[in-house]
């Protein structure tokens, strides 16, 4: 725990100061943060247009339940904040993966990985510290933007939005899907980073673990994918599993030797 | 003790390192020796745990070092990579703290501050390793790998690089070690350093060429030269050296013979130098350098490699 510990902090050292690295992730997290009351509160103020004279949206955010305590247009607030809430979520992932995939293959270009070895460190340690330094700063970003988006809702959607938006499905999705999603994400970009030789391959790959996550939050923003709170919550306690084995998986996969000998 | 035996190490059909047993001791500094791609690092890596040989053994105090046991023996080297390694965003202090934790040192603040003050980095605790000059670099990257005071240490062409000062501190230090009781292996282009700081020499080119103390080494190639420089004319007492070498000359005002037996016969030949009423100013055995012999080793063994079978 203690080397943990202490590769962690290295982790969190190196990216307080090399800060732009995280510049990718606050955007996303001011974008998507912004978005969604573009759409429900600045477009209908601006157009004098309510979002609950629109059928298709109305009807699309009965899926969310009859909230009989708010208005339709509240419960498309609702709906279109409790949609964003997700992408929201995983957003900051993309940003995490950059650091992420570099974070071997980094130590190996700039020839720190040899001594790292050399310590008693052992291999799932290592990759641990390296997924954990990937995913707490960013996490910590969209915690902070998290609050935010908590507060602007209080403060410009219909009241009652708010309140219905505080559910266990709610919880699941910050505390469960979000996560495990990144958790799963990340350590997959490990692995990716422990496999090549070149940064710019690990990123490529990094892309593409990017993709199911974007096609879980395209399925949301359009009401086409709507999970319950229990659907939400296997499918986290599932990415929770995939992520033990996918660890399992990295540890088995690390070769320290293929590692200092192969790769130039 | 450190101790490899018939260690050999293959990547793909070439064979990086053949057969190599070599021990040190506590207390004892063994310089390897040997050209680019002798099989040096690749040695070093085998004894620090961090590639498997191919075949041969590894023992610290004993105990194989496999994957189960890596972890805990790590913990007792001390291994200098031939690049420094260091985190370059971190500052020089951080860099130690961050290895204080990696091997879970109980007192860190107390042993980083000693440690910055042996190493003469105090001035540089708080400025960013990039920022540091290749010498104080390397001295940063020597004060980690001496961190957690291991009991072996391993060090990669320690002074490649360095300027006459700063690779003589480093030398300093690791007389200091060695006094301290700990074993070092050495890697080295540098002949001189290794004569001067070495217990033992190995010469490495795939195959273990030669172990043995540096006045050994010289030994094999010793010719039974010796020089003896008298007051006045030397010439006067050339018929007293031809009784021991008839082909004794006058060189630069000096005799030069040839002794079968140098050890034994040199005290005789000044003795009867003496008798012949000779004033002896200087008795010089010749002695080649370690250079010389180093040379000397791998021009044999390129005559083994060409020789075909």
């Amino acid at each position: 725990m203690i080397r943990f510990r202490a590769l962690l902090e290295k982790e969190l050292l190196d990216v307080a100061r090399n800060r732009a690295v995280l510049l990718p992730v606050a955007i996303a997290t001011l974008v998507f943060l912004v978005l969604p009351f573009v759409i429900a509160i600045l477009i209908p103020a601006t157009t004098g247009d309510s979002l609950g004279d629109d059928a298709g949206l109305a009807r699309v955010s009965l899926l969310m339940g009859p909230h009989e305590n708010l208005s339709t247009n509240g419960r498309v607030q609702l709906f279109i904040f409790q949609q964003f809430l997700i992408v929201f979520l995983l957003m900051p992932v993309t940003g995490a993966m950059a650091l992420a995939a570099h974070a071997i293959v980094g130590e190996k270009q700039a020839r720190t990985l040899e001594p790292l070895l050399a310590t008693p460190l052992t291999t799932l340690e290592l990759l641990m510290a390296k997924v954990a330094g990937a995913l707490i700063p960013t996490f910590a970003i969209s915690t902070v933007g998290l609050i935010a988006y908590a507060l602007i809702i209080a403060g410009s959607a219909e009241t009652g939005v708010l309140p219905a938006m505080l559910n266990p499905r709610t919880l699941v999705l910050v505390l469960g899907v979000g996560p495990m999603c990144a958790l799963v994400s990340l350590q997959m970009a490990v692995v990716i980073s422990s496999r090549v030789n070149d940064p710019r391959t690990a990123q490529q790959f990094g892309v593409l673990i990017v993709v199911p996550v974007t096609a879980l939050v395209i399925g949301q923003v359009s009401g086409a994918l709507w999970l319950s709170g229990r659907a939400l919550a296997l499918v986290a306690l599932g990415l929770f599993g995939a992520w033990i084995l996918l660890t399992l998986f990295s540890v088995a996969l690390f070769e320290r030797e293929a590692i200092l000998t192969r790769w130039k | 003790m450190i101790a490899a035996r018939g260690l050999s190490r293959s990547f793909g059909p070439r064979i990086a390192v053949d057969d190599v047993s070599v021990e040190v001791a506590p207390g004892e500094i063994v310089a390897l020796l040997g050209p680019n791609g002798a099989g040096k690092t690749t040695t070093m890596r085998m004894l620090a745990g961090l590639i498997a040989p191919s075949s041969g053994s590894v023992t610290i105090d004993g105990v194989r070092l496999t994957r189960a046991t890596g972890s805990t023996l790590r913990s007792r080297i001390g291994f200098l990579t031939e690049a420094p390694g260091l985190w370059d965003r971190l500052t020089v202090r951080e860099n130690l703290r961050i290895y204080a934790g990696l091997y879970s040192l109980a007192h860190p603040d107390a042993v980083i501050r000693s440690t910055l003050e042996t190493f003469g980095l105090e001035p540089y605790a708080a400025t960013r390793a990039a920022e540091l000059s290749k010498g104080l670099r390397q001295k940063a990257a020597l004060a980690r790998a001496l961190l957690h005071t291991p009991d072996i240490l391993l060090l990669d062409e320690p002074t490649s690089g360095l300027d006459p000062e700063i690779a003589r501190t480093v030398r300093g230090m690791l007389a200091d070690r060695r006094r301290a009781g700990c074993a070092i292996l050495v890697s080295t282009h540098n002949l001189d350093e290794a004569e001067r700081l070495a217990d033992r020499v190995a010469v490495l080119h795939t195959r273990l060429l030669a172990l043995d103390r540096p006045a050994a080494l010289r030994q094999r190639l010793t010719t039974g030269r010796v020089l003896a420089r008298v007051a006045g004319d030397a010439g006067a007492y050339l018929g007293t050296a031809r009784g021991f070498d008839r082909g004794a000359t006058i060189e630069y005002g000096a005799i030069v013979l040839t002794l079968s037996h140098a050890d034994r016969e040199t005290p005789t030949f000044v003795r009867a130098l003496v008798a012949a009423g000779a004033d002896v100013l200087e008795i010089r055995p010749e002695v080649p350098a370690l250079e010389e012999v180093y040379l000397h080793l791998m021009a044999d063994e390129a005559r083994v490699a060409t020789v075909p079978s």
